[in-house]
């Protein structure tokens, strides 16, 4: 069996793009290892590591014990040897289960060997909100691990972007923890056809989700989405707003933010996560620093309010962001 | 190793009373308790039953996790504990919500249980479930009844219990708590950790084991080493015991055993209770379970239902004729091949009345989402 699943000019989803860039990947290192529960037999909870069992067998591909504490742990003994990992979560909010492993064993180990050991491992789950999940399954807790010094934050929004970034971190030689927003694993309307040739994108390089001239959103993963839509509604008043989409936020593209800031002299930082402490709390602190004197407005942010994610839609909704909160952060901002 | 405490109750006992005291709870159960025991297995199949017809016609959100052929474990566990006992049920275990101080006690709302209503409207994402639905399903508790009110984490509940019950010690109180959870989740540390500080402080937490074989996707055997998971307590020298999980009168027997212990101050114990998951992980794994799960592992895994099994023992024990045990008989099927007409009248009616409740409660208000974030300050 080829390990390769879409071919030529097919589009995929992003679920799509991320297993196959597993198969390639596995293919690639023979040594690589992949761990976490329920990804064998089941083939994943959602289904991104189907068939990842069968082609590479059992030794390779772990159904692991419940223990998010060991998945990681694990990790971190087998790529401290140099054998590459991909450790899932079944839910990245599951991650808090194995969080001392990453934030003080993890993320600290090349430090503290003044460079003897690196571990090329990938801590991937599935996150994010909308999907009716609850406090336990709608996290997008990213900040938590920014604030760790030594870890990879990856948190593509197109499925070319999740297979070239994964594929770039699992060949990097630090351990990342890669956000899939899983209400972008099956989304039609972003299909798109992976480039070919080994394609892979690099760390700390934003992409300009798209061009405009009178502000800045800066955000990454399912709000890139959001931002789209306010900038469709801002448009049609003539308002035409640039979106960053960082993808990578450690290590993060502070002149892709800079360059943009300097022509459109606005800026909304957009996350999903609660406002204090949230990245776009620290992406506003940079923009303080290194581009206060372009800002013809106070530099804004668009976030979920600071409480869990409630389970029923009137109330999710009422504490995530929308696309009416990102519209009205514009035009308060345009309006300044 | 201090020998006595080696003799004490080892894990190795299978299942043995291995103190002085062979304490049956089923001997103390009158005629009327066991009809009683019967009427719950059928509240608690009934209700799983009735929520699987209305999750397929598309009138519920969220996860369901069965129930379905786990009932004994649960009305085993609960039917002898006081009202002021506590516990934390999982996301298999929503009638435990119900069915806490029930016996005797259908029409009081006010006992220390929660009630179908509550229960059917936190199933609904209602304002009137317990919390007013902020979190899905299992996800709800009340101190003032007893309950703890879990996280997704699994295993995350007994380190609470082991913090309830030492709180109960100070005060004085021979409060037991009991924390369910499934195989799988055995392999969390969390569970290791709350274990060993319940036995070194003898605290009153029976943590009940409902091992149906398959945790999500993952055998057993990938889960762990050991065959019973009651030899996990070996390593913290408390009792590690097994029940038939098909058995309600097993249950019921070894959990009042390691209760009655656990109230006189000796300690914690662990119940493992074997059964067999009747469908998928949750109602969205039945397809792909269909898959891992070969169809004669089912077959044999659900061919001990566990109202049969009660059954035929009360027709044994002259309590039931053979024509009344037939009479209403959703054993052996599958929840889609029940009708009504398989439950008694006044258990299809108070899961009625449940759903109307849940049905004519307003949804949360969405002006409500932030509030309660933090509490009043203490006065
Ligand atoms: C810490 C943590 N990791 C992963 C999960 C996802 N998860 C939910 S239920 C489950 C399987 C549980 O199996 P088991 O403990 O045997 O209980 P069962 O569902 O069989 O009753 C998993 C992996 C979780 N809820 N919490
Ligand atoms: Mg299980």
């Amino acid at each position: 069996m080829s390990a390769v699943i879409a071919e030529g000019t097919q589009t995929v989803n992003m679920l799509t793009a991320i297993k196959q860039a597993l198969f390639e990947e596995m293919e690639r290192e023979p040594g690589m290892v992949c761990i976490g529960e329920d990804i064998g037999i089941l083939g994943g909870a959602f289904g991104v590591t189907e068939g990842l069992q069968d082609r590479f067998g059992a030794e390779r591909v772990i159904d692991a014990p419940i223990s998010e504490a060991l998945i990681v742990g694990a990790a971190v003994g087998m790529s401290m040897r140099g054998r590459p990992v991909m450790a899932e979560m079944q839910f990245i909010d599951f991650i808090s289960c194995g969080f001392d492993q990453i934030v003080n064993n993890a993320a600290t180990m090349h430090y503290r060997t003044a460079g003897k050991v690196s571990l090329p491992m990938v801590i991937r789950g599935p996150s994010g909100g909308y999907g009716g999940g609850g406090p336990y399954h709608s996290q997008q807790n990213e900040a938590w691990f920014a604030h760790s010094p030594g870890l990879r934050v990856v948190c593509p929004s197109t499925p070319s972007d999740a297979y070239g970034l994964l594929k770039t971190c699992l060949r990097d030689n630090n351990p990342c923890i890669f956000y899939e927003v899983k209400e972008l694993y099956r989304k039609r309307e972003i299909e798109e056809q992976i480039p070919g040739g080994d394609y892979t994108v690099p760390l700390g390089k934003a992409r300009i989700a798209r061009e405009g001239s009178d502000l800045t959103f800066v955000t990454y993963g399912n709000m890139v989405y959001f931002c789209l839509e306010a900038a469709v509604k801002l448009a049609e008043e003539g308002i035409e707003a640039e979106i960053i989409d960082l993808r990578s936020l450690v290590p993060l593209d502070d002149e892709a933010i800079l360059n943009s800031i300097k022509k459109t002299n606005r800026v909304i930082a957009v996350n999903e996560a609660p406002m204090t402490c949230g990245f776009a709390g620290e992406i506003l602190a940079r923009v303080n620093e290194y581009a206060f004197e372009y800002l013809d407005a106070p530099p804004a942010r668009v976030t979920r309010t600071d409480t869990p994610v409630p389970w029923v839609k009137p109330l999710e909704l009422a504490v995530l962001p929308s696309v009416d909160d990102i519209y009205e952060a514009a035009k308060r901002a345009v309006n300044y | 190793m201090n020998s006595k405490r080696s003799v004490v109750a080892n894990a190795g006992d299978k299942g043995t009373d291995t103190e002085q005291r062979p304490l049956r709870a089923r001997d103390g159960l009158s005629e009327q308790d066991h009809l009683e025991i019967l009427k719950q297995l059928y509240l608690a199949r009934y209700f799983d039953v009735r929520l699987i017809k209305e999750k397929r016609r598309g009138r519920l959100r969220g996860t369901l996790y069965s129930s379905h052929n786990q009932e004994a474990i649960l009305v085993g566990t609960l039917y002898g504990l006081r009202p002021s006992d506590w516990i934390s049920p999982i996301h298999r275990d929503m009638p435990a919500f119900f069915l806490k101080d029930l016996r005797g006690n259908w029409d009081n709302d006010d006992r220390m249980g929660m009630s179908i209503g509550e229960v059917c409207a936190q199933v609904w994402g209602r304002a009137t479930a317990p919390g007013r639905a902020r979190d899905n399903w299992s996800h709800i508790g009340d101190a003032s009844k007893g309950i703890i009110c879990s996280t997704s984490m699994l295993a995350g509940t007994i380190p609470v219990a082991a913090g309830v019950v030492y709180d109960a010690k100070l005060k004085g109180e021979d409060t037991v708590c009991l924390t369910y959870n499934g195989e799988g989740s055995t392999s969390q540390g969390v569970f290791h950790e709350a274990i060993n500080f319940a036995a070194i402080h003898k605290l009153a937490v029976v943590t009940i084991i409902e091992n149906n074989q398959w945790a999500y996707g993952t055998p057993l055997e990938l889960g762990s080493p050991v065959e019973d998971v009651a030899d996990r307590a070996k390593g913290y020298d408390i009792p590690g015991l097994i029940a038939d999980g098909q058995d309600v009168l097993d249950v019921l027997d070894k959990t009042m055993w390691a209760v009655e212990r656990g109230r006189a101050g000796k300690g914690p114990s662990l119940i493992e209770c074997k059964t067999f998951r009747a469908y998928g992980h949750g109602d969205h794994d039945d397809d792909r379970a269909a898959k891992y799960r070969g169809a004669d592992e089912v077959e044999k895994g659900r061919s001990r239902d566990p109202i049969a099994v009660f059954k035929k023992y009360l027709v044994e024990k002259g309590i039931l004729t053979k024509a009344e045990a037939k009479k209403y008989s959703p054993e052996g099927k599958h929840a889609n091949e029940t009708t009504d007409e398989d439950f008694p009248p006044d258990v299809v009616d108070i899961m009625k009345k449940g759903v109307e409740f849940a049905l004519d409660s307003p949804l949360p208000e969405a002006s409500e989402a932030t509030k309660w974030v933090f509490a009043e300050p203490r006065r």
